[in-house]
């Protein structure tokens, strides 16, 4: 019998492997930030232990970096410290840091597809849950914590209880593509396998609707695997994912070799078989909009907030979630989604703050106002992705509008730094979570995609882009 | 294992619910504890007692892959944590690092066992005793690479047979 895409990277990484042990998998990457490190270097240090494999070790900061004033000092002395810390531990361990300062700082998953970190067939971890990005490359990549980042360090090995392949087929044309995104198509899985229908597998996404995708917005897909459960995401490589690589600052040397052997193969045999299928079809899909305080309670962005009955089709756990969301998020059942006002809009995160999410989201901002009862912020995925922008003059666009430009991080995506929410505000985000208390204390989330973010901060409610002229 | 069950009768208890962000700087754990449950639950702290356990539905632990969560509620003195299932990331979290024992119940424990119910965790025959109501629950035993790490006391100290 054939194998999967996911088995072929599993099968390449087996360094012991026993019928009812967990295997020792070999790790190529492993990225490092500044939140779930600290202990894993104090557990070295108590133990006498080196950074087994340094040079395949790579570091920034993103979580709680400020994005503005980075001029300044720190003003919150704990995120100081984190920072700190992690310069010191780099330091002493010879690990390469992206500190605040480097033209290379970004939320890790942003950096590292974007200097050629991230490569085909690898296994990729890191100390966060959004590690699945890695996937759109066709890397076996997943979030891991402290103590395994430790592991990890000390001997570039994990063990592991093999997961299960898990096939994603995404069928059809998008209508619009502009207006309905990689986005609202991740959110329509999550929606229908629900937030535990991944639980315990390695999602591959194939189909039309997945090749037809660009890198950044296959990033977006495989980010919000770990939504629907699912350890990681990943995505066979083609064409487009060697062109991406191609001539990135840390791109191995053996480049076009290495693609001829990715292209022989990473890929699923025809004959392969996996777990658990899932089917969507996205000819007609809508853009999306989270109503509730989990990514699962999502609707198209033409309907109107379900009842707690309607939304838990005779559940009783889902019922009372449902009921629990609706007073968390102060909307009512029956309340048409493009009527709910919003505060605050974040256009940001590893989800969606690449430069095609800025650039499309600047084509619905461009020569409008962000509405007067709106605060809107952009915070760029990465410096680089900035800089970009910048020279595209995407930042112009923004700030005429009332946009706030902002330096790269994690920011408002998990209210680490000073930029959340104020306990009530409502907002429209580009991120990846909508938990209660996510991006603050008693804030709101929405979770949609950069043009719905964008349109929902010019008009102050959610609007449905497909009415707009987004060419 | 005998200690009492608080209880949350639903789905979907994230990590960000079980330990707010802003606390992912706190490196003292006693401290890390006052604010466990905190986003879900803000009279957590006050009635948690050493050697509690929590009863809650599907997919418990989902999200974030902070181990700060596994650690806040052990070092509030949970012990165990009783759910329908379990997200990956967090199971792994609690088994990897010796924190907590992540139980997989069946529905049936699940309606019955109530809050304040003081129950005894057999890991031995995989059974569940309800001492306050005199009834049994089947739980769902560890496979058996999840055994054989938590019988080692976690990850760094397993070693392969």
């Amino acid at each position: 019998m054939g194998k999967t895409l996911f088995e072929k990277i599993w099968d390449a990484h087996v360094v012991v492997e026993k019928e009812n042990s967990p295997s020792l998998i070999y790790i190529d990457r492993h990225l490092v930030h500044e939140v779930t490190s600290p202990q894993a270097f104090d557990g070295l240090r108590m133990n006498n232990r080196k950074v087994r494999r340094p040079d395949l070790t790579i570091a920034t900061m993103d979580h709680n970096v400020p994005t503005n004033n980075r001029g300044l000092p720190i003003l919150d002395q704990t995120s100081s410290v984190q920072i700190q810390t992690l310069e010191k531990n780099c330091k002493d361990f010879g690990i390469k840091l992206f500190d605040i300062n480097s033209p290379n700082q970004g939320i890790v998953h942003v950096i590292g597809p974007q200097l050629g970190i991230t490569l085909p067939g690898t296994t990729i971890v890191c100390g966060d849950s959004h590690t699945s990005t890695h996937g759109a490359f066709g890397a076996l990549a997943f979030g891991i914590g402290t103590s395994e980042v430790e592991h990890v360090l000390a001997s570039q090995t994990l063990w592991l209880e093999k997961p299960k392949p898990f096939e994603i087929k995404v069928e059809g044309k998008r209508k619009n593509p502009h207006a309905v995104t990689a986005k609202d198509i991740i959110l329509s899985i999550i929606k229908n396998i629900g937030t535990s229908g991944g639980n315990g597998t390695v999602i591959e996404y194939r189909g039309e609707g997945i090749s037809d995708l660009s890198m950044e917005q296959r990033m977006t897909i495989c980010n919000m695997s770990i939504e629907g459960g699912a350890r990681a995401g990943l995505i066979a490589p083609d064409e487009k994912t060697f062109e991406y690589l191609r001539g990135r600052q840390y791109t191995p040397k053996n480049y076009e070799f290495l693609v001829d052997y990715w292209r022989e193969n990473l890929k699923t045999d025809s004959d392969a078989k996996f777990e658990k299928n899932y089917t969507l079809h996205i000819d007609n899909i809508a853009p999306q909009v989270s109503w509730g305080t989990n990514p699962g309670m999502t609707i198209d962005v033409t309907e109107s907030v379900p009842s707690p009955e309607d939304f838990a089709k005779g559940d009783q756990n889902q019922k009372k979630g449902a009921e629990k969301a609706l007073e968390y998020m102060n909307i009512k059942s029956g309340t048409p989604i493009t009527e709910i006002k919003i505060d605050r809009v974040f256009i940001g995160s590893c989800t969606n703050a690449r430069l095609e999410d800025l650039i499309e989201a600047s084509k619905v901002v461009k020569d409008r106002k962000v509405s007067p009862n709106v605060k809107a912020m952009v915070v760029p995925g990465s410096q680089m992705v900035k800089k970009q922008a910048e020279e595209l003059g995407l930042d112009k666009i923004f700030i005429d509008a009332n946009f706030e430009w902002r330096e790269s991080g994690c920011s408002m995506c998990l209210g680490m730094n000073p930029d959340i929410l104020s306990p009530g505000e409502r907002c429209a985000s580009t991120s990846n979570r909508n938990f209660e208390g996510r991006q603050g204390t008693g804030g709101r989330t929405h979770l949609v995609s950069p043009v719905m973010a964008a349109a929902a901060a010019i008009f102050g409610h959610f609007v449905d882009v497909r009415e707009m002229d987004l060419n | 294992m005998k200690g009492n069950v608080i209880k949350y009768a639903r789905d979907n208890i994230d990590t960000d619910v079980i330990i707010p962000g802003q606390y992912l700087k706190v490196h003292d754990y006693a401290e890390l504890a006052k604010h466990a449950m905190e986003g879900l639950d803000p009279d957590f702290h006050s009635k948690v007692k050493e050697g509690d356990f929590i009863l809650s539905g599907r997919n418990f632990g989902c999200g974030s892959s902070r181990e700060h969560a596994p650690i806040a509620l052990t070092h509030s003195g949970i012990k165990a944590v009783l759910a329908l299932s379990f997200a990956r990331i967090f199971y792994r979290n609690a088994v990897d690092g010796a924190f907590l024992l992540p139980i997989e119940i069946d529905q049936d424990a699940y309606s019955d066992i109530a809050e304040g119910d003081q129950i005894d965790i057999d890991l031995k025959s995989n059974q569940i005793n309800n001492l306050t109501k005199n009834k049994t629950y089947k739980m769902k035993p560890f496979s058996d690479i999840i055994g054989k790490i938590i019988e080692a006391g976690g990850l760094f100290k397993y070693k392969p047979d």
